[in-house]
């Protein structure tokens, strides 16, 4: 079976083997919780790994997924509120908008040769103020009311409210990594990380660039918008406070500088460890603490993980999968954690930490670039940039 | 017949004119030396051609079409290539990558899965196949100069401009590129070399084309070019126009 | 109509001033050191909480508060720049950390002073709601102070930068800091000094904040919305264009304001930082071509 092919079938492996989750739950009798949990986990999947297709692969640094999310949120919180369209006929609606103001604003800002990237970073800031601006403003979108999602009605067939946000969430999550890993290893991932590494010169030898990127934006703009339209439904009460406020664009960039920026997984990786470790921060009450591990950790990995947990955790996959299974069963059955989650999440942890502990025997050169910060591993050079 | 046909091409920065109304012209399986002295528009020219600068004024014939109206990338598909005097790698990337990519992406769309393979021919030819999966900062001035020539001939070029390749580099080094220039163009590449060092210019041309101060001063044959009076002023000065 | 018009006109002329002291430090970092240093919204927030505490448990004037918020607001500056010196990073580096700065000391600060609003007890605070009048016009003297500091600081960069060794220094490093260092210039210690500054104007915005806003956390995070385009529509680096885009921005926002009430602002503010951004990158002061 050729390389793709092997890679498909390990997604819809994991689309069966993940649709049983619920069933599961309901099933053993435990919380519903778990099933939050994990399509809270699939939200931030999707949100990083979007956001990595544009500013991971290209370069471009967006700080404007809140835009993205929150076109998202409110298309689907005016259409099937204000106007009772059926949910998921507004659903495909809040990300192909959404994808389209990504579009617009590419329009404007790839033209323009002199804007660098850290103009383009600026720009992505203001959209996304703009339009919190321009819902606050405007009535027909929020006007300062908000918008009570909870009379949306939703199709039977997706069960529940926790199973049918489970569901969806997980078809958008697992679109988007679908999507992320297309683009990942075909010409237009090459292209992409080219441009990130020198776009003029990428565009001398034949690379469209204004096209790719383009692409990268609309996509991320897309699936940030689509996955923001489910979420709706969970924000319940959708303001524009609540919607267009810095923790989305902040918790991406933490997630895929973690996870790894030169890898279509990394940032999956990346979520689903600051997801865990968050909530559990939450629960354990010590909300304050963690906004301030959040951003020492963000800052601690970008000067020492330069290419995120990911490729460290491939690279030492044994170890990893060893080490995780190894934490996994000791904490369930010595009952240590009070909960699946916390024994989830300490077992991760673990993983992780295990994994960094630098080893004498590779020798790490260090490549400096334009775009996010790069090693080459020795072990791991087979993962550098595209297939 | 030829190649590329370039007439008044006109580029300003600010108030410099760093192209004052120049004509090119390259014939099919040429060697065209461009030189001139520091600041003669030589670099403005080639940066110009490859559509990394847009002229003022001007039109420039390559294949049918008008480069200097078109995008670098569709430039690279008319197969018109170019390399850096500087080198300027993908620096994430392997050489292999490096070269991979270009092909992909050259004058035909190549396949993501032929590209690897095929970039293995441009590496031999550069004598880049035993760094080629190195890390690229492990490789030498004179190998990152071969590698940008690889790139640039993975595009499938049908004229190559060359922008100081010799910079930089010592004897033996320089020795083993002009041998590399001469197999290049004996692929049936049409190449155009700026340079500095004068007499490797003068040797490798069929033809040569002299710039100053953004206007050509000179054009022809190499040696009879180099002997004529406005040339030398050009470079000595006007003390020694009288020489 | 039109006196509420020229209120507004002249209130945000004023507040131009505040402005442009709240840009200028982001504004020259960025532009001679080539780092976008996110912290600086928490070094004005500290400020002005700093101010607040000083204030109040002195019982003294908030502007004294400058003579011990500038040497702290100059060291903080001083010691990320030797931070980011010896971690040798790179801009997309500095970026991050410095977001991850700024993210630290909200969460600092929130826990320090709650996010209940503070205002500095008017017992001790005679700026709070003084104002003075001409004619018709109502002129608040807090911003009107930030306004002359902020000229203070254009002009004293102006000459600093034109008349000093160090001034050529810094123009000679963001021209080209490998030649800078060729030709004898320390360029780590000019960095660092910059810094220092930068930060310690930043540290003073937050003084005149204090002296007449109520503080709350959160409040940085509405101030990129004014910083930013201060720093886009006066030009990289550039103190005076600073002060002449701070007006400019304070103008637009205040008239805004007036015509289509506070919301509308942010709005009008970032749409003048798009449009330079479309049309005029290196900013309305500085002249075409430079840095």
């Amino acid at each position: 079976m050729t390389k793709r092919g092997k890679a498909l079938a390990g997604f819809a492996l994991a689309a069966v083997l993940l649709n049983l989750v619920p069933t599961l739950v309901e099933a053993t009798d435990s919380p519903g919780f778990y099933i939050t949990f994990m399509f809270t986990a699939f939200f931030w999947i999707s949100q990083a790994v979007s956001w990595n297709i544009l500013t991971g692969y290209s370069g471009y640094f967006s700080f404007g997924q809140g835009a993205w999310f929150g076109i998202g949120v409110y298309t689907t919180g005016i259409l099937a509120v204000k106007h009772e369209w059926p949910f998921l006929l507004a659903l495909p609606v809040a990300g192909i908008l959404a994808g389209v103001a990504g579009l617009v604003l590419g329009m404007v800002v790839f033209r323009l040769r002199k804007l660098g990237g850290e103009i383009f970073a600026l720009t992505t800031l203001a959209v996304a103020f703009v339009l919190a601006s321009v819902a606050r403003l405007y009535s027909f979108i929020d006007g300062g009311r908000g918008i009570f999602m909870t009379s949306t009605p939703l199709p039977e067939f997706l069960g529940d409210f926790r199973t049918a946000m489970f569901r969806m969430t997980f078809v958008v999550a697992f679109l988007t990594l679908l999507a992320a890993y297309l683009i990942f290893e075909s010409r237009i991932g090459w292209g992409l990380f080219a441009i990130r590494d020198d776009e003029q010169v990428a565009h001398g030898l034949g690379v469209p660039v204004f096209r790719y990127k383009m692409l990268a934006l609309g996509t991320n703009a897309f699936f940030s918008g689509l996955m923001g339209g489910v979420w709706a439904l969970q924000i319940g009460f959708v303001t524009v406070d609540d919607v267009f406020n810095i923790r989305v664009p902040l918790f991406v960039i933490l997630m895929s500088v973690l996870g790894g920026m030169k890898h279509w997984m990394g940032p999956a990786v990346g979520a689903v460890i600051i997801y865990t470790l968050t909530d559990r921060l939450n629960s354990a009450g010590l909300e304050d603490v963690n906004q301030i591990i959040i951003g020492g950790l963000l800052i601690v990995l970008v000067l020492a993980v330069r290419e995120g947990i990911y490729l460290r955790l491939r690279a030492r996959w044994k170890l990893a999968l060893a080490t995780f299974l190894a934490a996994l069963s000791v904490w369930t059955l010595a009952d240590l954690g009070s909960s699946v989650i916390w024994d989830f999440a300490y077992a991760s942890l673990l993983t992780v930490g295990v994994t960094l502990i630098p080893t004498r025997a590779r020798r790490r050169t260090e490549v400096r670039s334009e775009g996010p910060p790069v090693a080459v591993d020795e072990e791991a050079s087979t993962d550098r940039g595209p297939g | 017949m030829s190649l590329l046909s370039g007439t008044d091409i006109v580029k300003h920065f600010g108030g410099i004119k760093a192209l004052d109304g120049v004509d090119v012209t390259v014939g099919e399986g040429e060697i065209l030396g461009l030189v001139g002295p520091n600041g003669s528009g030589k670099s403005t020219l080639i940066n110009v051609l490859s559509g990394f600068y847009r002229a003022d004024r001007g039109r420039a014939d390559f294949g049918g079409s008008d480069v200097l109206r078109l995008g670098p990338h569709q430039i690279a598909a008319a197969g018109l290539a170019r390399t850096f005097q500087i080198p300027r790698p993908f620096r994430t990337m392997t050489a292999r990558e490096n070269v991979a990519l270009s092909y992909m992406f050259g004058r035909s769309r190549h396949s993501l899965d032929s590209a690897r393979s095929a970039a293995g021919e441009w590496l031999e030819f550069t004598d880049l196949e035993d760094v080629a999966d190195l890390p690229i900062n492990q490789l030498t001035l004179h190998q990152l100069k071969f590698l940008e020539l690889a790139r640039a001939l993975a595009t499938e070029p049908r004229l190559l401009l060359l922008d100081e390749v010799l910079a930089g580099l010592n004897p033996t080094e320089v020795e083993e590129s002009i041998r590399m220039i001469r197999r290049v163009h004996a692929r049936g590449v049409t190449l155009v070399i700026v340079e500095h060092l004068v007499r490797v210019v003068t040797a490798l041309s069929t033809q040569m084309t002299v710039l100053d101060q953004g206007r050509v001063i000179a054009h022809g044959d190499p040696d009879r070019v180099m002997q004529e009076p406005n040339v030398i002023k050009a470079y000595l000065g006007a003390r020694w126009d009288h020489a | 109509m039109n006196e509420v018009l020229n209120q507004a006109i002249v209130s945000g002329l004023l507040i131009g001033g505040l402005y442009a002291v709240m840009s200028v430090g982001i504004s020259l970092t960025w532009g001679a050191l080539k780092i976008i240093n996110l912290a600086h919204f928490s070094f004005i927030l500290l400020g002005a909480y700093a101010t607040y505490q000083v204030s109040n448990s002195l019982e003294i004037d908030p502007l004294l508060a400058l003579l011990f918020v500038l040497p702290a607001g100059f060291l903080a500056g001083v010691i990320l720049q030797i931070f980011f010196e010896f971690a040798k990073v790179d801009e997309f580096q500095s970026l991050i950390i410095s977001f991850g700065l700024f993210i630290i000391l909200q969460s600092i600060t929130r826990t320090l002073w709650t996010a209940d609003f503070r205002r500095i007890d008017g017992a001790n605070n005679p700026y709070e709601s003084m104002s003075f009048f001409i004619g018709d016009i109502a002129v608040q003297v807090a911003p009107l102070l930030a306004f002359a500091a902020a000229t203070g600081i254009a002009i004293g960069m102006h000459l600093l930068l034109t008349r000093s060794y160090f001034g050529k220094a810094v123009r000679a490093i963001v021209d080209d800091p490998e030649i800078a260092r060729a030709y004898g210039i320390d360029v780590r210690r000019v960095a660092v000094i910059l810094s220092g500054l930068a930060t310690s104007f930043s540290a003073a915005a937050g003084v005149f904040i204090a002296s007449y806003q109520s503080l709350t956390p959160n409040m940085s995070l509405g101030w990129f919305g004014i910083v930013f385009p201060v720093v886009i529509l006066g030009g990289l680096g550039n103190a005076v264009g600073a002060l002449g885009a701070g007006v400019i921005v304070g103008v637009a926002a205040g008239i805004a304001t007036t015509q289509w009430g506070p919301l509308s602002a942010p709005l009008v503010t970032f749409l003048i930082m798009i449009a330079a951004l479309l049309f005029r990158p290196q900013g309305l002061f500085t002249r075409q071509g430079s840095a």
